[in-house]
């Protein structure tokens, strides 16, 4: 095993056994929980999975914000010293694999509430839109860590009005503007949302592309 | 390694802590940083550790194997010190031989199946001191390494930093309890308003270590043995043979 993988193990084995891991998982559960009230209807699974993919952002960029900020401020300092700059790395593949946990659970909910069997072109669906999801969420999360953002309140509100201003901007319709998580819902809804994965993907991955880039050198200066 | 024109500040309008430091650190040095609280010891031992980036100047030739102990171990959490350090021997690459070998010399052998949050302020100390020293460093950042320590792991502490430099590591420290005031060869550089300098040594420290000359007498088959560990610890070592048919060598040791 690579000294980033051990790192993310560690954290992810820190983020676990401190608890810390099932505040998210909580939020997850409510959400899924008024999500999935009733049954997915037939013809509509497309639309539900875009409908879980786009409000799962904030709950994700919660999850990677958490893991991120476990460590304690020395012991990511003793990190660094053992790594160097891989340290970033290691933190940022440690907080993707534990969203990629909660999507799967997202996206496994889902499957469970559908009324028909569903097809290879839905769980396909499921599995790009929640990555994008994912991906969003990453970034989010880590441009509100503490690093970043040493103040607790200051971090909670830049994640909720960064969520906020995903879905307003691509609500007005800007969707290069930021990740276009209505898009997904309305191109789901209208059912030309495959006709336009690539465009789409593209464009949501974009700002977390950038967001991850400007977390990159933010750290150069705020270990 | 060579701390070069670094000069660093924790932000765009805040003062500058270090200005235009420089220093160079050879192989086997140890060095103890001193100077006033806040004067920027800490911050200067974590850009030579490489926590922070200078915002002028650079550090070059940073060995690439780098121990770094913190002056307050992070204690929070959510593992057994067995567990922690067996995570942090794979980050840093190496075998979980070292958990053994670094708990017995550190006296924490009991502590392993503790909980780092329950730990006492000296034992988790140790547990700090034992993750730095986990791979061979070349470079070793202690930062207030005696503070909360046992008496007994105050006495071995500075047998491990000759180690280290027997084996050409470097050795940067800060140390407010004076315990390696008396190391050979211990070289020191002081922070104060924001620069950093070698004092040199004074009339005392200069007449006492040209006074301590210590004969030792040995056999003649340790005698080479005896004198490169003394040179290990950074002692002048001159080898005198006795008359013949004495059966023994003389070992002259000079400070410094």
């Amino acid at each position: 095993m690579t000294a980033v993988l051990a790192l993310a193990r560690f954290r992810v084995a820190g983020y676990v056994a401190g608890h810390r891991a099932l505040q998210p998982l909580m939020g997850l559960l409510v959400l899924l929980a008024i999500l999935y009230a009733t049954a997915v209807p037939a013809g509509q699974e497309i639309a539900a999975t875009a409908d879980s993919a786009a409000m799962l952002v904030p709950v994700l960029a919660w999850a990677a914000r958490g893991l991120l900020d476990t460590e304690p401020d020395e012991q990511r300092g003793i990190a660094l010293s053992a790594l160097g700059p891989r340290e970033l790395v290691s933190g940022l593949l440690a907080a993707f694999s534990s969203l990629l946990v909660l999507a799967a659970v997202a996206e496994g909910m889902l499957l469970l509430r559908l009324t028909t069997s569903p097809t290879v072109a839905v769980l396909l669906t499921g599995v790009w839109l929640h990555l994008l999801s994912a991906t969003a969420g990453l970034a989010l999360g880590a441009l509100t860590s503490r690093p970043i953002l040493p103040s607790p309140a200051v971090s909670t509100i830049a994640l909720i009005f960064g969520y906020l201003s995903m879905l307003i901007l691509s609500m007005a319709g800007a969707r290069w503007l930021t990740v276009p998580v209505m898009g997904w819902m309305r191109d789901a809804h209208h059912g030309v949302l495959l006709s336009e994965a690539a465009l789409i993907s593209v464009q949501s991955l974009l700002w977390p592309a950038i967001g991850l880039a400007a977390y990159a050198w933010l750290r150069r200066t705020r270990p | 390694m060579r701390i070069a024109s670094l000069s660093f500040r924790y932000g765009r309008r805040a003062p500058w802590v270090l200005r235009d430091a420089r220093l160079v650190l050879d192989p086997g040095d140890v060095v103890e940083v001193t100077g006033p609280n806040g004067a920027g010891k800490s911050t200067l031992l974590r850009l030579a550790a490489g926590l922070l980036r200078p915002v002028r100047g650079s550090v070059e030739d940073r060995p690439r194997v780098v121990g770094y102990a913190p002056e307050r171990f992070p204690a929070d959490q959510p593992f057994t010190v067995a567990a922690y350090l067996r995570h942090m021997t794979a980050v840093r690459r190496t075998n979980t031989d070292a958990i053994g070998h670094w708990s017995e010399r550190l006296g924490m052998d009991h502590l392993l199946g503790q909980r780092l949050p329950d730990l006492s302020k000296g034992s988790a100390h140790k547990v700090g001191l034992a993750q730095a020293l986990l791979a061979d460093p070349g470079l070793l950042v202690l930062d207030e390494p005696f503070a909360g320590l046992d008496a007994a792991t105050r006495a071995e502490l500075p047998e491990i930093i000759g180690e280290v430099r027997a084996r050409g590591g470097i050795v940067l420290l800060s140390d407010h309890q004076g315990d390696l005031r008396t190391f050979p060869g211990l070289r020191r550089c002081e922070v104060r308003d924001h620069v950093v300098r070698e004092p040199e040594p004074t009339e005392e420290e200069a007449a006492e270590e040209a006074l301590t000359t210590l004969e030792v007498a040995v056999p003649a088959s340790r005698a080479a043995d005896l004198a490169a560990r003394l040179r290990a610890e950074g002692c002048a070592v001159r080898v005198t043979q006795q008359a013949p048919g004495q059966a023994t060598g003389r070992v002259r040791e000079e400070a410094g």
